[in-house]
């Protein structure tokens, strides 16, 4: 297994750094000395069991939650020094389940994302409004413009967050699990959107996703998360082994190729069977 | 979705995407380039109710004892001499004035809160914020002070003090706007049950005139008390301006506004800030007209249908509120006058019930 910081560094640059991050709730701590380099222009994925830290993580580098101990730092400087409007205009963030307000229009939300380019005078630019027609059309939801929000599927709600976030044009986009109560076909739609952005227009994306599967595929740099810490990192098809699997989630698996991606796909160990147990067969 | 239907909507898209709804208003000032947004139906509706409120205001000033025609009503306004100069100007015009500010005032501070906690039931007549304002008035009133040239400021200082204990409690590492509405509740209780307690301490007089007081009332309000707060009102208006635009940005959940850069803790105790000194003004002025605060803002976003409470439309609602209830309240058992804060409540607590009997079945459906 190689678990190394150096190759992804020596490769690119990071504009968004954590430095011996610690995070915590309270006094229970979450993320442990964590050091993190986020590939510049890269699809990374920080994947890792139920409450391993990750989203945590995630809120952190988008200064959502403020660190224990430790930083983040955007080009060098702490998050903490940094208004936070300015790093609006750098970073995007979307939490794992926004609320709209009530009856919002789909447009509507989506200009919010406008926010951090706009002041009390200048409420709408030709600026602000190329940004958000073009966010809508890359998400598909132009022609939801005048609907209300609260009356969309699932997967169509989500598109609508993904866009007000792209409307706020920024380098560094991070999504927090932004295909949980997805299907499958919505799931897959997202996470290609999302591998579709930073392929056409270079944005430096960072995934928490728990489906380590989805993970090795859409992953450039996969982030491998248990307990507070980073287990392993790297390319997926570098790290992703079954003792990696074992040692993050646990689960005894076969690690093949995916069929389609050639990509590491995990496959769990032999289900339940009554014959086994009982040792009748 | 496949690709192809993504490319071609991507080229497709020549035509700009606007908030839906909204017109755009454009100009420039030198160098700098202004522009606002403008929700059509929101302006529709302010005007709406501007109309409504001058009729009620005509009507207001027609009604009473004697009847006066409205034709002279409006002479009066215009200042041209008429015999009913008396009744209209004296008498009825200041006390519709102070009514008109007191339910602006409290239309919009209700606005604020209800969008700072997200929550329709936090008003400041529902958790805590008048009821603050009540009890430090009571107190002084209790002790001999009856100026209502000095009982504002002990208003404003009472809804403060109470508005920074709930905060306070409500706080835990962030604002839970359930807790907020529950403590504020809490709040609301324990104050009433202490201006019940500086009443039954105090004489019997002064506890019937504080009485009065409490249910909030326009009787003998004139350009005394009309003056003050009108200067109070013009002064915070360009703080109403501000809010009626950071309001925008509250109104998302608290991770969603912060990653969009705004400076939430800020942003959010200026608002509430501006209501509770909306309210106690309001409340020392006409006493704790009760619900105005929760009805009016309600009322308006449903009639504008915005993403947010407009400020201006809850601001006329609630001055048309409290005028027509002072007229129900001088006429409908006249010679008797009703406290306007009977009818208020008369409206305001069925509708309070229907409230909470929503958000529960909201609530079982999640």
């Amino acid at each position: 297994m190689t678990t190394s910081i150096g190759e992804t560094t020596k490769s690119g640059l990071s504009r968004l750094r954590a430095r011996e991050l610690t995070l915590a709730y309270d006094d229970r701590t979450v993320v442990h000395d964590l050091e993190l380099a986020v590939p510049d222009g890269r699809v990374s994925v920080i994947v890792g069991p139920n409450a391993c830290g990750k989203s945590t993580t995630l809120r952190a580098l988008g200064r959502l939650l403020k660190p224990k101990s430790g930083s983040v730092l955007l080009d060098g400087e702490e998050l903490a020094r940094i208004p936070t409007r300015k790093i609006a205009q750098s970073i995007g963030l979307l939490p794992q389940s926004p609320t709209a307000p009530e009856a919002i229009t789909v447009a509507d939300l989506v200009s919010r994302g406008r926010q951090p380019h706009q002041h009390w005078w200048q409420q709408w630019s030709e600026e602000d409004e190329r940004a958000v027609t073009e966010a809508m059309a890359r998400t598909d939801v132009t022609d939801l413009a005048e609907r209300s929000v609260d009356e969309l599927s699932g997967g169509q709600r989500q598109r609508v967050w993904i866009a007000m976030a792209l409307a706020q044009e920024t380098d560094l986009l991070l999504l927090d699990e932004p295909t949980t109560f997805l299907d499958i076909a919505h799931q897959v739609e997202v996470l290609d959107l999302v591998r579709r952005l930073n392929h056409e227009q270079g944005r430096t994306v960072v995934i928490v996703l728990h489906d380590l599967n989805q993970a090795a595929r859409y992953a450039d740099h996969l982030v491998a998360m248990k307990s507070g810490r980073i287990v392993a990192e790297g390319h997926p098809g570098e790290i992703v082994t079954a003792e990696l699997v074992r040692e993050v989630f646990g689960l005894e698996s076969v690690v093949v190729p995916d069929p389609v991606t050639g990509s590491p796909l995990v496959v769990p160990g032999a289900p339940y069977r009554p014959e086994a147990e009982t040792g009748v067969a | 979705m496949s690709t192809t239907a993504l490319d071609r909507k991507a080229d497709s898209a020549s035509a700009g995407v606007r908030p839906a709804g909204y017109s755009l208003v454009r100009t420039r000032f030198g160098a700098r380039r202004v522009s606002f947004l403008l929700h059509r139906r929101a302006a529709v509706v302010a005007v709406a109710l501007l109309v409504l409120l001058c009729l009620t205001c005509v009507a207001y000033l027609s009604v009473g004892e004697s009847f006066v025609a409205p034709t002279e009503v409006l002479k009066v306004i215009l200042g041209q001499p008429s015999s009913d100069e008396l009744v209209v100007g004296t008498l009825r015009l200041p006390r519709m004035v102070v009514g008109l500010l007191v339910g602006a005032a409290f239309g919009v501070s209700g606005a604020l809160i209800q969008t700072v906690a997200r929550n329709p039931l936090a008003s400041p007549d529902i958790i805590g914020v008048t009821q603050g304002a009540s009890a430090l008035t009571v107190f002084a009133m209790t002790y001999g002070v009856t100026s209502f040239a000095v009982l504002p400021y002990l208003s404003v200082a009472g809804g403060m003090v109470a508005a920074v204990l709930v905060y306070v409690f409500a706080w835990r590492g962030g604002l839970h706007a359930t807790r907020f509405v529950l403590i504020g509740i809490g709040f609301a209780i324990a104050l009433r049950s202490l201006t019940t307690l500086f009443m039954t301490k105090g004489d019997y007089l002064v506890a019937q005139q504080a009485q009065v007081w409490m249910t909030g009332s326009l009787n003998g309000r004139g350009w005394d008390e009309a003056a003050p707060l009108g200067w109070v009102l013009l002064i915070l208006l360009p703080a109403v301006a501000w809010a009626a635009y950071a309001q925008r940005t509250v109104s998302l959940d608290d991770g969603t506004a912060t990653a969009l850069g705004v400076r939430l803790g800020h942003i959010r105790l200026g608002l509430v800030l501006l209501g509770v000194v909306l309210a106690s003004v309001a409340t020392g002025t006409a006493g704790p007209v009760d619900f105005v605060a929760l009805l009016a803002p309600q009322i308006a976003r449903r009639m504008t249908r915005t993403a947010q409470i407009p400020l201006l439309c809850s601001a006329l609602l609630g001055a048309v509120i409290v005028v027509l209830a002072d007229l129900f309240a001088r006429k409908l058992f006249a010679p008797t006058e009703l406290p306007v804060g009977v009818l208020t409540a008369a409206i305001g607590a069925p509708y309070l019930i229907w409230l909470i009997i929503r958000s529960r079945t909201a609530g079982a459906g999640k």
